[in-house]
């Protein structure tokens, strides 16, 4: 018997996913052209802002494009290639990985690879726009885009999922990861030289927007060996964490000690 | 050598859970320093079941069974005890053991329900490194076997219940388990899609000699499926015999309910016995062994006036009570 290699797998898995997202039409586009409007309208109130301010704290409108392009895809492909992270607490609490222990994967793989959102579509298409018409990006970009966005998309699934993560621990844990994750993306929204002090703590640890979008767009704008040193380590940080926090709480739910364990 | 499958030795399961305190002012005490207590799930059981072997596990809710399957499929890891599955710890070898082993859990799905049911069996081929013209000749078995070609290309949330079942249980073979766990196969289907059910998975069991352990809240399925069965309350094996034996003994009754606004119905026939009366609603435990229910309703509607008949099995809790009161006599 050859094994299919985990990275195959999860391709399989996600692709299954995908298919899912499609099957209602209607749904698909009502929901990804609904984040697309959204997302237009945060762009054009930026435009505004920048058609009165020149600059914030040293960020311009193309940095702030290019700010929103990254966040915004990343949350598209984490929407679409890892959305099981997004319901990941209730899945801990509803008892749903039991049938996952059964089978011969690494139950965090398929856990990530269950869903996928017609909405992360929206939030993809809109960021290819921004990143391409304004956030002032070349071909010489490309390959520090690609290193940033990569260790971005690491550490915001990372963190989402050690917040869903809390459900081995919490019975509470669904809005809770759910407001978590939610608050990534707000901080992350925002030009980096607004957080300071208390906040520029928490926006580069229990909230690491900082390195999902803050150090990548430094990484464009300034490249340096040292801030892909600064990115990369980041990224395996924070996953080094996710893995270690749902592989103790994973234990601990196989010892039987979670808030929900039916007799 | 050992021809057991499975292997049980004082195997225990304690959950530990904070008790809750009466009031506002006890809530917030006991979010400070809660007051831990102890359920004993299980309660050091041992038992061993053979190749082949078809096995119910049963008793109230609560008594164990769950835990005892999730014990022996490499979900949970026991307090205490020992467990082998075809050799291996299940909770330390849980993915070596996953090849061997199919698990249908009957409250869960493993489908995807906006997708057909094929595109699921592709992907849970891949899980477990099916593929080649061996897989393919399985498959195309088990869907003539099951009779599955009409369901293939419809996605699985507009089946039938007893149609996903069937989907289930054929999505937990593709890997050809030598063992397969069923926990409630059967809730929440209808009578006719009982039936296919049981006949599917024993049909599948004596064609591949397959070990199947079930647990089950509905006394039909233990009694047309296994040939075995184990009894545990309160975490205890209580009885551990053959189903012919425990048939004889505690599955040969029946409890029918009429319905007569007009009259109160009078049944004298050997082996009825009338267990509540209520006005228009008449209820008679039938011992089977003694009278055919067929008879039975053929007297009661002999005096007219008749609306409704309802024929049941006993429910769960109280066969396992009087096997319970039985065992300790």
């Amino acid at each position: 018997m050859v094994r299919t290699s985990l990275v195959a797998n999860y391709a399989h898995g996600a692709a299954a996913a995908v298919r899912a997202s499609f099957a209602d039409r209607t749904n698909f586009i009502l929901q990804s052209l609904s984040m697309v409007v959204n997302n237009g309208f945060m762009l054009v109130l930026w435009f505004m802002f920048f058609a009165g301010f020149r600059s914030v704290g040293g960020w311009k409108l193309a940095d702030m494009a290019l700010l929103i392009g990254i966040i915004m895809s990343i949350v598209g492909v984490a929407g679409i290639v890892f959305g099981g992270y997004r319901d990941m607490a209730a899945s801990i609490l509803s008892g749903e990985i039991d049938a996952l222990l059964t089978q011969p994967r690494s139950v965090l793989a398929r856990l990530l690879s269950r869903d996928s959102y017609p909405s992360a579509w929206g939030d993809l298409g809109t960021a290819i726009v921004i990143l391409m018409a304004f956030a002032g990006l070349g071909w010489r970009d490309l390959p520090w885009l690609a290193a940033g966005w990569l260790s971005g998309l690491v550490v915001y699934i990372a963190a989402a999922v050690t917040f869903a993560s809390l459900a081995f621990w919490i019975s509470g844990a669904r809005s809770l990861a759910r407001d978590m994750t939610e608050f990534v993306i707000l901080v992350s929204t925002y030009p980096g030289s607004i957080y300071s002090g208390a906040s520029k703590l928490i926006a580069y640890t229990l909230l690491p927007a900082g390195f999902v979008v803050l150090t990548p767009v430094r990484l464009l704008r300034h490249p340096s060996l040292g801030t892909l040193a600064v990115v990369i380590a980041a990224a395996m940080i924070y996953a080094a964490i996710a893995a270690g926090v749902f592989h103790l709480g994973l234990k601990r739910y196989r010892r039987g000690a979670t808030p929900v364990m039916g007799v | 050598m050992s021809s057991a499958v499975i292997t049980v030795q004082d195997l225990r399961k304690s959950y530990r859970y904070a008790s809750r305190r009466g009031g506002l002012l006890g809530a917030i005490g006991g979010a400070f320093s809660p007051d831990y207590k102890l359920i004993d799930a299980v309660d050091g059981i041992s038992f061993e079941i053979a190749a082949g072997e078809r096995v119910a596990i049963i008793g109230p809710n609560g008594a164990g069974k769950s835990t005892t399957l999730k014990m022996l499929s490499g979900i949970l890891e026991p307090t205490s005890g020992d467990a082998r599955v075809f050799g291996l710890v299940p909770w330390r070898e849980r993915k070596a053991l996953a090849y061997r082993i199919g698990v249908v859990f009957g409250q869960r799905s493993q489908l995807w329900g906006e997708l057909p049911a094929r595109d699921s069996f592709a992907l849970l081929a891949s899980i477990y490194d099916q593929r080649g013209a061996a897989f393919e000749q399985r498959l195309k078995d088990l869907i003539e076997r099951f009779e599955l070609a009409p369901l293939m290309g419809q996605p699985v949330q507009r089946l039938s219940l007893g149609q996903r079942m069937r989907c289930e249980i054929t999505a937990s073979l593709l890997h050809a388990p030598s063992l397969l766990f069923l926990d409630e196969p059967t809730i929440g289907l209808d009578i006719t899609a009982k039936a296919a059910i049981r006949d599917f998975i024993t049909e599948n069991a004596r064609e591949e000699g397959q070990t199947v352990v079930l647990t089950s809240h509905d006394t039909r399925d233990i009694e047309l499926v296994c040939e075995r069965v184990i009894v545990i309350n309160q975490g205890r094996i209580v009885v551990d015999q053959p189903t012919d034996q425990l048939r004889r003994r505690f599955l040969a009754h029946k409890l029918v309910t009429l319905h007569a606004p007009s009259r109160r119905v009078e049944i004298a026939l050997p082996g009825v016995m009338r267990r509540a009366s209520e006005p228009h609603l008449d209820v008679f435990e039938i011992d089977t062994r003694k009278v055919r229910v067929e008879q039975v309703i053929a007297t009661a509607l002999e005096g007219g006036g008749i609306e409704d008949i309802t024929i049941e099995d006993p429910p769960m809790e109280e066969v396992v009570r009087e096997i319970y009161a039985v065992a300790h006599d």
